[in-house]
Parts: C-alpha cells; sequence; structure tokens
C-alpha cells in the first residue's frame, strides 16, 4: 500500500468568481428561476409523458423492475430541478419502492400503480389541492415500508 | 440573508467559467442549462453521457463539472473515479459536483467514495446549487490521494487561530468556508456530506 499523498489545489473557478463585474447571489438566483420558468411547460409535459410510460407499463405488467426504477428517476430528475417537493418525493417512493423489489427479485405492479397514480394525482394537484397531498405521500411511505418488511422477513420464511 | 446561507448581496462573477453540464435526461439537461444561464455562465458545454463527458475533459480546459449521479453505462460515480484517478493530471482534480435524486442501494458506497467536492440531493432550489459553487470557488481542503480514495480531504480541520494570530497552524483553515449555515439542508445532503469513512491511509 503507498502512502498518502497531499496535494494543494488552487481551482480556477476560485480566482473567477472574484473578478470585478458579476452578479450577486440573489439576482443570480432570481434569473435562475425566471429561466426555469421558461421552460416549465415543456418540463410538465416532458413528466406528464413519462408518468403515461409508467402507467403503460403498469398495464402490460410485463417489465422489469429495472424500467420502473429508470421512469421513476425521469421523474424526479426534472421535479427535482424545480425543488417540487411533493412530486420529487412520490418520485423517490416510487424509485424506493422499485429499486427494493428488484434487489428482492421481486415484482409488485399493484403497489407500482399504486405510485403511479399517486406521482399523476400531484403531478395535477394545483393550489389548495396541493395541502392534502401530505396524506398521499403517508400512504406511499407506508406502501414502501410494508415492501421493507416483507425484506426483513423473508430469511425467515 | 437569501435564507440559504449565502449572503444575498454576495457577488459572484462565473461569466468567464467554462462549465461542463452531464446528464443522460435531455430535460434535466436543459433545465440545469437554463438555471446556469441564469447564474450567468454563458461557457456551457453539455454532455448525455460520462463516456462523451471525459473525451470533452481530455480535450479542452473545464472549470467546474457538474454530473448526473446515475446514467446508462458509465455512472456519474465511476466518471469522476476515472476523473481523478486516469485523467490527464492537468484535468484530474476539477472540481465536481454531483446531482443525485435516488441513491440507489448499490450504489452508496460508490457515493461515499466518489471523490466528488460536493454531493447535492434534488430536490434542489437554485440558491443552493449556486451556494454549493461558491463553496467549490471557496474549498480549501487539499486533495487526499491514496489507494482507497482520491478526491477532496473528508477529514475535519481545525480553523486554529484567526489569521494573524500566534499558534496557526500550517494547514488550519481560514474559515472563508464558514458559511454554511443552512437550516433548510435535509438530511441526506448532511448525511452525504458528513458520513465518516474508513480511509486507509
Amino acid at each position: 500500500m503507498s502512502d498518502p499523498q497531499f496535494i494543494k489545489v488552487r481551482y480556477r473557478i476560485s480566482e473567477q468568481v472574484n473578478r470585478e463585474g458579476g452578479m450577486t447571489a440573489k439576482m443570480a438566483g432570481d434569473r435562475a428561476r425566471r429561466e426555469l420558468s421558461a421552460e416549465e411547460e415543456k418540463a410538465r409535459q416532458a413528466v406528464r409523458e413519462t408518468i403515461r410510460k409508467l402507467e403503460g407499463l403498469c398495464r402490460d405488467r410485463n417489465s422489469t423492475m429495472d424500467a420502473v426504477y429508470d421512469l421513476s428517476t425521469e421523474v424526479l430528475d426534472v421535479a427535482g430541478l424545480y425543488d417540487d417537493r411533493p412530486l420529487s418525493e412520490s418520485a423517490y417512493a416510487l424509485c424506493e419502492l422499485s429499486d427494493r423489489l428488484r434487489t428482492q427479485g421481486r415484482v409488485d405492479w399493484s403497489a407500482v400503480n399504486v405510485c403511479t397514480e399517486a406521482m399523476k394525482v400531484i403531478w395535477g394537484a394545483e393550489g389548495p389541492d396541493r395541502d392534502q397531498i401530505r396524506d398521499v405521500l403517508e400512504g406511499l411511505w407506508a406502501l414502501v415500508d410494508y415492501v421493507k418488511v416483507a425484506e426483513k422477513e423473508e430469511p425467515a420464511a | 440573508m437569501s435564507g440559504f446561507g449565502l449572503p444575498s448581496d454576495v457577488r459572484m462573477n462565473l461569466e468567464r467559467s467554462v462549465v461542463l453540464l452531464v446528464d443522460d435526461n435531455a430535460q434535466a439537461l436543459e433545465l440545469l442549462s437554463a438555471m446556469f444561464r441564469g447564474f450567468g455562465v454563458h461557457r456551457q458545454v453539455k454532455s448525455s453521457s460520462a463516456a462523451d463527458a471525459q473525451n470533452i475533459v481530455k480535450n479542452r480546459e473545464i472549470d467546474l463539472i457538474v454530473i448526473d449521479t446515475q446514467m446508462p453505462g458509465m455512472s456519474g460515480y465511476d466518471f469522476v473515479r476515472w476523473l481523478r484517478r486516469e485523467a490527464p493530471p492537468e484535468y484530474r482534480f476539477t472540481p465536481v459536483i454531483m446531482l443525485t435524486g435516488h441513491a440507489a442501494r448499490a450504489t452508496v458506497e460508490s457515493s461515499r467514495d466518489s471523490g466528488a467536492n460536493f454531493i447535492l440531493a434534488k430536490p434542489f432550489t437554485p440558491e443552493v446549487l449556486l451556494q454549493r459553487i461558491y463553496w467549490v470557488a471557496k474549498d480549501e481542503r487539499q486533495i487526499v490521494s491514496c489507494d482507497s480514495y482520491v478526491g477532496p480531504d473528508r477529514r475535519f480541520k481545525n480553523l486554529g487561530p484567526p489569521i494573524g494570530k500566534k499558534g496557526r497552524r500550517k494547514d488550519d483553515l481560514s474559515g472563508k468556508v464558514g458559511l454554511a449555515k443552512e437550516p433548510n439542508m435535509v438530511q441526506d445532503e448532511i448525511d452525504m456530506l458528513m458520513r465518516p469513512t474508513r480511509v486507509a491511509l
């Protein structure tokens, strides 16, 4: 085993950020939000399309949990950049569920369908409806916990 | 304060920075690019795969890499491991911010040992991403290179006495990175950053 080396580095970006000009953090944040807003409709449609694909998988029931996992990460990838916490959390729950199922070599389309439908509801919810979403999310986590319990019980069976 | 730990009146100039954005999800890549446009980054290089990003890194100077963790083929973790160990030496320590959605069980260890400067869990706001860029710019950690890990030093150091006071050691941190007061930091992020690890030294 070789000895560890400790290397001092100076990043170019460290010098760049201190140059004259630029903008304040507030201005940069506001501008970034405006840029994101301009893309929002396209992003919403992309998420809707991904949810449609998930619905298709639930209908056909002949895909793997890997495919479910990949699509749920697609939703999380986009919703996460809008800091859309309810939609991100629902996608995260489906990621967790499908990851656990595939780790156990199991398939449970009913559970996947529940998550997908919940995601669709959250995607479509606006304003005050979003306040009711907490119950839906808690239900999803109960479902994920159920898979966890099944996983723990498996060796004893 | 902006509420995210980074004072809202801090000025940053990213106009000359070249940022490489890597994500296999085309929509997410566009959104990330939009965010960086907002930050004033005009020189963006976009890539839809880690393999493609390898070629870019070999052929042009990049100031910051922002890469998604989970991608088909070569993952973001594998890319950072390659970068830190096998990339041309002059580009090896290019700062990296990794973006992670869901930490799949198979990749938890990879995430811990990847050697990225910061790992940012989705969902996040533009302000939080900007804060991480600021942290990278102010990052004074040395790079540790050993058999099992190459990346920023993850061990905690004392800030030491203030600059100019007696008793400071050569490698005491200056305290310039002392802006990490972030009440809304989620547990996953904290775990990712703070998790103690065994490193064979």
